[in-house]
């Protein structure tokens, strides 16, 4: 089975050279035969991919050790299910991971499209095509999962202890399938760009993928957050890390293409600039995957340096130059005769949205860059650190949190100063009334007030949406409270859809903002017996007794654990067990640096997270112990937002849609212009 | 026959051809220096900061104040944390606990932070600091995002005008369009006298 897997590989390699090849030969000659073979070819191509990928799937999980993939990733001892995520944990068959679901999105996308888009779809075919081929071509040539060794270990290296963790076998995943996605957006630009076809159909297609994208990158970054909270002990989710920053990129262009879109559906206008956000978010993916496996640029969560990152600047540099160049021979194509009648209405407010999202992503890329720079440029390695970073995007994230408030209280084309009142009275109250609430309950950060401030404000404007529209539902169906709300959002869903995402964003920052009253807990050193008592930010005393330490085997493993008994101002509280791990292969010689696992206790408005530093002697246990404020509400926002995208995404039957709008048109413009 | 032990695979050579070529024809040398300058995760950063302590030191930072100039400072591994979060929470790094114990040193030898944070530039340069400097080469890696957003907010700005312009040439043609269906008479003047009042009223 792995022997036709690696023979799967080569095959998919010619039927995505003759995907490319017949599609845009059809395309260009207009051969319905060539596109029809064009679209066939891929689908093999994703087929010889998918039998490729169970090869080695099957590799991992007979223990073929000749694989140097097999030998460098797992052992005979590692549980299955990390076996399985084995698969994407080092960089040939993460490769080819990659490679499956680009294929199968060229697949979905040729399937979706069979009936649609003619006249585009040869480009849209060859251009998946391609890019499939050269992952293939990567793949095959620079890292090979089916590589062999010229002997056969006995038993492999093992999975990194990091690793074995269920976050990390469903983070890169879901980080993949976002950033992969952006191809297809990319491959509908080109497409259009070539055919001249840029409003319509195209656009619905490019969102409904970028949507895909967005999703999926949302929960990629989210789940890579939880990962490096209780996985890396240094109790921060976010370390603008290079390859964080590179999954935050695409995301950030492509949220904002995602609001700049609704300018070109609802007003013809920005055309050139959403194509360039389309382009320029699978160009940053791409980026992001060369930073992160060339090894150019040192991070904990890279693959080691790898020759395969000069395959990807190489694609990288040709696909700008092409696309610039298509681009610039069909500037005259996306003029526009555009109109503004006033810079306070909603198209305005989502031209200031993308100019904060694409300055918050410029930021980023160019901090994350400039150590090269300053390397090539003065010949030293300046480092860019969360400082410079959380300076920076701190204060154009605030902005962009009060831009999700204001935006939707904006009408269309212009607004009036007696809807602005009356729609921006109420948020403006309430922001104000939670500063005041936080200011008397003692708080006297100048960030956090600001912080909570939005918040209260953009929650107030979403709030005040959803009441609006279930008031009017209400007076005008005469539906109860339950029924009026449910209708709401299922027939407007990317509107409500989309106020959901922006509640959880909401619920993020504020979570964010939690970090400001986070502090510096010194090491505590813990015999059996002994009590460490420390005081939280909310005033609470908690007793830290030590139940002394424990040693034993299990898996693939030796566990060393400290026991804690805990309670807050007397009330007793789960027990913690924060645990060091030392792995070992199945002849049980140690594999690995020593690793730990910490105890968190989650709550509400902290975490409490201990982390098992060393051993200072066999029966004193050193430990970090931390209080995270408010911690648990970044997972939840992410989720909140991630059920927002799912409901934006649902397809929504086209003729309830149009009777919808008809019936809800009144109501609509009402609140939009405030009549 | 058999192939020179030297000789370059068919693979190898597509594989250098397809990948390194077009990079190094596009990129001349960019990166090269950074690639030879990546050591990998498990490399030894660490380089010794000892000077002498000073004559009947005092020591001037306590516990906290050491955290805090800890804080600032980059671990040289590729963690992307501060010298104190990594001493404290990264059991694999060498490196952190080695300068941390450079660190503690020179406080106990009786130099003051910035005294401390001279003597670590000295050996390990700019890379060290967690933050870049506010000058010098440095002060672009500050300027840049701001002089970015503001000039995205200046194309804004001109574009919005341009737009806002449209806008107004649109209503007055439309206004056009509707005098000439219902067959007004008027004379040119008359025409941009009134055109001109809807640009003022529209504005």
């Amino acid at each position: 089975m792995t022997l036709v897997g690696e023979l799967s590989l080569w095959v998919a390699i010619l039927m995505a050279a003759w995907t490319t090849t017949v599609s845009w030969a059809g395309g260009y000659q207009r051969r319905s035969d060539l596109v029809f073979s064009g679209e066939r070819a891929m689908y093999a191509t994703f087929a010889f991919t998918m039998v490729a990928s169970i090869g080695l799937w099957y590799a991992l999980f007979t223990h073929d050790f000749s694989l140097r993939f097999v030998s460098s990733y797992t052992s005979r001892n590692l549980p299955s299910v990390y076996t399985f995520s084995a698969f994407w944990a080092g960089q040939a068959g993460s490769m080819l991971f990659w490679t499956l679901i680009l294929s199968g999105y060229g697949a979905l996308a040729v399937l979706f499209n069979r009936k649609r888009l003619r006249e585009m779809m040869p480009w849209v075919t060859g251009t998946m095509g391609l890019i499939t081929l050269f992952f293939l071509l990567a793949t095959a040539f620079a890292a090979n999962p089916f590589e062999r060794l010229d002997w056969v270990p006995a038993d492999g290296r093992g999975l990194n202890p990091q690793l074995q963790n269920p976050g990390m076998a469903i983070h890169p995943p879901m980080l993949y399938f976002g950033y992969v996605a952006t191809a297809v957006p990319f491959a509908f630009a080109i497409g259009a760009l070539i055919t001249r076809q840029l409003d319509g159909e195209w656009l619905a297609a490019v969102r409904r993928w970028s949507l895909l994208s967005w999703f999926f990158l949302t929960i990629g970054i989210v789940l890579g957050m939880w990962w490096a909270y209780v996985e890396l002990g240094w109790s921060g989710y976010w370390a603008w890390d290079p390859v964080e920053n590179s999954s935050l990129l695409p995301w950030l262009t492509g949220t904002a293409f995602l609001h700049s879109i609704m300018i070109q559906e609802k007003r013809g206008m920005l055309r050139k600039w959403n194509v360039t956000l389309v382009v320029l978010t699978f160009l940053l993916s791409i980026l992001g995957t060369f930073i992160t496996r060339s090894g150019v640029i040192e991070s904990v969560h890279a693959f080691a340096q790898s020759e395969v990152g000069w395959w990807f600047l190489g694609f990288l540099i040709a696909a700008t130059i092409l696309t610039a160049m298509l681009v610039s021979t069909r500037l005259k194509d996306m003029e526009a005769k555009a109109e503004l009648e006033s810079m306070v209405s909603r198209e305005a407010a989502f031209l200031y949205n993308n100019l904060v999202l694409v300055g918050i992503a410029f930021a980023t890329l160019w901090g994350t860059l400039f150590p090269i720079l300053s390397e090539w440029v003065q010949d030293e390695k300046i480092t860019v650190g969360m400082p410079f970073f959380n300076s920076v995007n701190t204060p154009l994230g605030l902005l962009l949190l009060a831009l999700t408030g204001i935006g939707p209280l904006i009408a269309w084309r212009r607004a009036s100063t007696a809807n602005l009142k009356r729609q921006f009275l109420m948020p403006v109250v309430m922001g104000f009334v939670a500063v005041a609430v936080l200011m008397a309950l003692g708080m006297r950060h100048f960030y956090a007030l600001v912080f909570y401030g939005i918040s209260g404000f953009v929650a107030t404007t979403i709030t005040q949406e959803f009441v609006k529209g279930i008031g009017a539902r209400r007076r005008m169906y005469q539906e109860g409270l339950a029924m009026a709300s449910v209708r709401l959002v299922a027939r407007n869903r990317r509107r409500y859809g989309g106020y959901v995402v922006h509640f959880g964003v909401v619920v993020m920052f504020a979570a964010f903002a939690g970090q400001f009253f986070k502090k510096d807990y010194a090491q505590v050193e813990l015999k059996e017996g002994d009590t460490y008592a420390a005081v939280d930010p909310w005033g609470h005393t908690w007793n830290f007794r030590s139940e002394g330490l424990s040693r034993y085997n299990t898996v693939n493993r030796n566990v060393t654990a400290i026991s804690l008994v805990v309670d807050r101002d007397g009330e007793p509280m789960p027990p913690m067990v924060a645990e060091r791990r030392q792995h070992f292969d199945a002849s049980q010689n140690a594999t690995f640096e020593p690793s730990t696992e910490v105890a968190i206790l989650e709550m509400a408005g902290q975490d409490v997270y201990v982390f098992f530093s060393g051993m200072l002697d066999a029966d004193t246990a050193i430990l970090t112990i931390n209080f995270n404020p408010l911690v648990i509400w970044v997972w939840i926002g992410g989720i909140i937002m991630a059920f927002g995208g799912v409901i934006v995404m649902w397809p929504q039957a086209e003729r309830r849609e149009r009777g919808y709008a008809a019936e809800m048109a009144p109501q609509h413009e009402e609140v939009l212009v405030g009549a | 026959m058999f192939p020179s032990p030297n000789a370059v695979s068919r693979r190898s050579f597509l594989r250098r051809g397809a990948a390194i070529v077009p990079a190094l024809v596009m990129a001349p040398g960019v990166l090269q220096g950074q690639v030879s300058s990546t050591v990998n995760m498990e490399g030894n950063y660490y380089l010794p900061v000892r000077p002498p302590a000073k004559p009947n030191p005092v020591v001037q930072l306590d516990e906290e104040a050491v955290i805090a100039l800890e804080r600032t400072l980059a671990c040289p591994c590729p963690c992307t944390l501060d010298i104190y979060t990594c001493r404290t929470t990264d059991v694999t790094c060498s490196n952190s606990p080695a300068i941390h114990g450079d660190v503690i040193r020179m406080v106990n030898g009786g130099y003051n932070a910035d005294e401390i944070l001279l003597e670590l530039d000295k050996v390990y340069g700019q890379r060290i600091m967690a933050s870049p400097a506010k000058s010098g080469f440095s002060l672009m890696v500050w300027f840049m995002p701001f002089a970015a957003l503001a000039t995205g907010a200046l194309a804004i700005a001109l574009l919005v005008r341009t737009w806002r312009q449209n806008a107004v040439n649109a209503t007055a043609a439309r206004v056009d369009g509707g005098v000439g269906r219902i067959g007004v008479q008027a004379t040119d003047d008359e025409m941009a006298r009134l055109q001109a009042a809807l640009r003022d009223d529209t504005r």
